[in-house]
């Protein structure tokens, strides 16, 4: 005669293998539909704005182009980009912030700190914007504007746990046991580091993506004909109302890729926090 | 004297984790010891023996990770505890059962002063006077000087000695009939704990309240306990008297004894437990101290674990030998 | 008595943290004198300094005056310490087993990591050894090959005493070994550290408690507040204390040892 213990939480693999399943069947539609599917993602033709069917699952754009090819042939250049304007930031900012965290040379990390303070007080798409402006259109000025931007939030999260890990005592160990500094840096300490920049990195992706969408949207981003989501749906956003189709699925595939990434770090950080458990 | 009741009885408790799919992860199997009104009993035992799994039970915590009791009772003044709900709960925790947790790992509330801490313990229980009153004489209480400068400072600036007595007194705010502390002093300086036992020796002494002392170090609870219980891989294994547990009948308390350094000769020979505790769960059969044993013998390693002997408020063990222990 | 090797000279030594109005004083002219054989223990509460005092002689922390001298020559060189090839005769276990082992490193890793830098091997070697290490300490290949979190309090105390002892050190500095981990895992550390004392190793015992103190040093220097208060043979310390502090400190040590120094005290 007992109570019954209330179930255990739920671990989370199930989120794991879902975003990852989500994620890796959108990269590989992006793969194979371009190039199996029965439509050029640039074709032009005549049947303008036709709504979905049979032959044409997401209907027509307004110079006659196949939706569903032109939204999943944008999946490597979003997504892409988006990549690399994370890993972009995440290295430089690890290390950059590594370094600021166990420097003891006061002015370095003075002015350092301050640019990297500086550069976080800005609101990040806002500043985002800015630099491509300024930078001229296209996909590499946004990837280089994430990058001028993003690295500073890593940066600081670098510096915070660095200094923390500097003082733990396997790092004051390895001092002792004679480690040359840069092994300490390398194997030692950035490791430590990185594990919480990269997590912060999962979360930042789904945010990144969207802000790829969002500046080609406003025509920052790739030069026609590349297909693109946010282009998708600022090309469709003037007749929205007679053919929602053109910006409805290039959103749709855009809020599957984030709620995908949004889903898979949900799941590893459940896991994780299950291993701390014991 | 009548046949009392008394302040807590723990029989024959068993406590697991149920898992969907699997099987019960059993973590304690047969805890067995009982509290008398304003008695001292200490518990003692490695990580992973369930010491602290047994507290739980007492304050009622087990649910929120997952585990129950899932065999024996545990009888607090003769209320079966695996059978109130959570709103009995809520009458019993925190006013007639009180709990001091582990130094190291909780505390006071960083972001509250030590009054506003007090006043929330205080909030909790009637009584006379004004909140600042009550609260300077729960400081007293615990024997905190400089109760005004105290009162205003937020835990961060006292020392570790210092939050653990606040916490101490917030536990106190209600006159418990029982407090709980679970290792009170483990990563505290040996001067700050016996400060702090003397202290829950004068609070038992002067407000009658019976304490459960959980700790890993055997002559700690020796000095100030009335009774051990020796718990090891999930089962009482001995209890008894603290007079009489000086002359240990298991060999898991021979062995703790002999590892005591206040008892070693400077540089000498210091008598270790082989091997480690065994993992929660992974419980081999028979008695679950027969592969650290000094003492094993063949019926030691199968069938179930060995019971206690005697009767509670004798000198019981859980050991097949115990005489022969004895002799030795 | 024979003139035992001095092996390190701690002379004068203060250690000042922070500048001007916020300057503290951990550690105030402070001297010892360690030799071979003799270990020896320092004792004291939290922010007493002892800690800083060991991190100085470790050479992680450069004193603000005085010199700390290893088998003759000066430790350090302005900031730098132990620059003539001798880092590795001093290392040091540190008192938080939670932190004391990179959370990414198996035990083996570590440890084996430590055996290469040290001994100049290839990578099979090293792991060889290091296991060997491992099993000397208590942890067997099973235990070894499991990371941090998944060990005990004295299973990674015991993993840090392997990594130090890779660099074949004559002298270990043991801040609070025993400090957080159980009184049975107590037990076996202390008893590894008498078989390395009884293998030529000498020991600095840094900790709060005379007991283990007493069970494993020749002689004692009693720190509070950055300032030896006493010091001598342990057992004339033990039994003869000076110092109201030492009194005091002797009656905290639990079990027999304290409930008799509190009757002395009574008397």
């Amino acid at each position: 005669m007992s109570k019954k213990a209330k179930t255990p939480r739920p671990d989370g693999t199930l989120g794991i293998v879902i975003g990852a399943g989500m994620m890796g069947a959108l990269l590989l539609a992006g793969l194979l539909i371009p190039w199996l599917g029965k439509y050029d993602p640039d074709e032009i033709s005549s049947d303008q704005l036709l709504s979905p069917s049979s032959t044409h699952y997401f209907g027509t754009d307004m110079l006659g182009r196949d939706v569903f090819t032109r939204v999943f042939d944008a999946v490597f250049v979003d997504i892409g980009t988006a990549f690399a304007g994370v890993l972009i930031p995440l290295t430089v900012g690890t290390i950059v912030g590594t370094l600021l965290g166990i420097s003891r040379n006061r002015r370095v990390n003075s002015f350092i700190g301050s640019l990297i303070d500086g550069i976080n007080a800005f609101p990040f798409l806002i500043f985002v914007i800015a630099l491509v402006a300024f930078l001229g259109a296209g996909l590499s000025s946004i990837i280089l504007a994430l990058s001028l931007v993003n690295w500073a939030r890593y940066a600081r999260i670098a510096r915070t746990r660095a200094v923390v890990v500097n003082q733990q005592g396997y790092v004051e160990a390895a001092r002792t046991l004679g480690y040359k500094p840069s092994r300490i840096l390398f194997r030692h300490i950035i490791p430590n580091v990185s594990s919480e920049t990269r997590a912060y990195a999962l979360s930042d992706f789904t945010i990144v993506i969207i802000a790829v969408a969002a500046l080609s949207f406003l025509g920052l981003g790739v030069n026609p004909p590349q297909a693109e989501w946010g282009a998708m749906i600022k090309d469709g956003a003037n007749i929205i109302t007679l053919a929602w189709w053109n910006s409805v699925f290039p959103g749709l595939a855009i809020c599957w890729a984030g709620i995908s990434v949004a889903v898979f770090s949900e799941g590893l950080t459940k896991r994780i926090g299950e291993g701390n458990q014991r | 004297m009548t046949s009392d009741v008394k302040l807590l009885d723990v029989n024959n408790v068993a406590i697991g984790i149920e898992r969907r799919k699997r099987e019960t992860l059993v973590l304690v199997r047969e805890a067995n010891f009982d509290v008398n009104y304003g008695e001292m009993v200490g518990i003692v035992g490695e990580s992973g023996s369930g010491k602290t799994m047994i507290c739980r039970s007492i304050i009622g915590t087990l649910e929120r990770r997952g585990a129950a009791v899932i065999g024996g009772e545990v009888l607090f003044e003769g209320l079966d505890l695996r059978t109130i709900n959570e709103a009995k709960w809520k009458t019993l925790r925190g006013k007639v059962i009180g709990y001091v947790p582990q130094s190291a790992l909780a505390g006071p509330n960083p972001v509250l002063t030590i009054e506003k801490q007090l006043a929330e313990a205080l909030s909790q229980v009637e009584g006379t006077g004004s909140m600042k009153n009550r609260s300077k004489e729960l400081l007293d209480l615990v024997k905190i000087r400089r109760v005004d400068t105290v009162m205003k400072q937020y835990p961060y600036q006292l020392s570790g000695g210092m939050r653990q007595r606040v916490m101490i007194a917030c536990a106190l705010a209600s006159k418990p009939k029982l407090l709980i502390a679970d290792e009170p002093t483990t990563g505290l300086d040996v001067t700050v704990q016996s400060q702090i036992m003397e202290l829950l020796r004068e609070i038992r002494r002067d407000l009658g309240t019976a304490i459960i002392l959980i700790s890993h170090d055997l002559a700690l609870v020796d000095e100030v306990c009335d009774k051990i219980v020796v718990m090891h891989a999930g089962a009482t294994v001995e209890v008894g008297p603290t007079s009489s547990m000086s002359k240990p009948r298991h060999p898991y308390t021979v062995a703790l004894n002999s590892s005591r350094i206040d008892v070693a000769k400077p540089g000498g020979e210091l008598i270790t437990i082989k091997g480690n505790p065994p993992s929660v769960g992974r419980w081999n059969p028979g008695c679950r101290f027969a592969e650290r044993c000094d003492y094993v013998q063949q019926d030691c390693l199968v069938g179930d674990h060995p019971a206690l002997s005697g009767k509670k408020g004798e000198h019981q063990s859980a050991c097949l030998h115990a005489d022969k222990i004895g002799k030795i | 008595m024979s003139k035992r090797d001095v092996l390190m000279e701690v002379e004068n030594v203060s250690v000042t943290f922070g500048s001007g109005a916020n300057a503290v004083e951990a550690v105030k002219n402070c001297s010892l004198t360690l030799h071979e054989g003799e270990p020896i223990g320092i004792v004291g509460e939290s922010g007493s300094g002892k800690s800083t005092l060991a991190r100085v002689m470790a050479g992680l922390q450069p004193p603000s005056a005085g010199q700390i001298r290893f088998r003759g020559d000066n430790v350090f060189k302005g900031n730098k310490s132990f620059q003539s090839g001798n880092r590795n005769q001093v290392q040091m276990v540190f008192q938080d087993p939670y932190g004391s082992l990179n959370p990414q490193l198996t035990g083996l890793s570590a440890v084996a990591e430590a055996v290469r830098i040290h001994s100049k091997v290839g990578k099979d070697e090293a792991e060889q050894k290091a296991l060997e290490l491992l099993e000397r300490m208590g942890i067997g290949k099973l235990d070894a090959l499991k990371k941090p979190r998944q060990l005990s309090g004295g299973q990674r105390q015991r993993v840090s005493v392997a990594r130090a002892l890779s660099a074949s050190p004559t002298v270990l500095l043991a801040d609070e070994p025993t400090s957080a981990i159980d009184q049975s895992a107590q037990a076996q550390l202390l008893k590894l550290f008498l078989g390395l004392l009884n293998d030529g190793l000498s020991i600095v015992l840094v900790s709060h408690d005379l007991g283990v103190i007493r069970y494993l040093t020749k002689r004692v220097y009693v720190m509070k507040d950055g300032v030896f208060v006493e010091s001598g043979d342990t057992e004339t310390v033990f039994n003869d204390p000076q110092e109201d502090y030492t009194k005091m400190l002797l009656a905290s040590i639990p079990g027999e040892l304290g409930k008799a120094a509190k009757a002395k005290l009574k008397r």
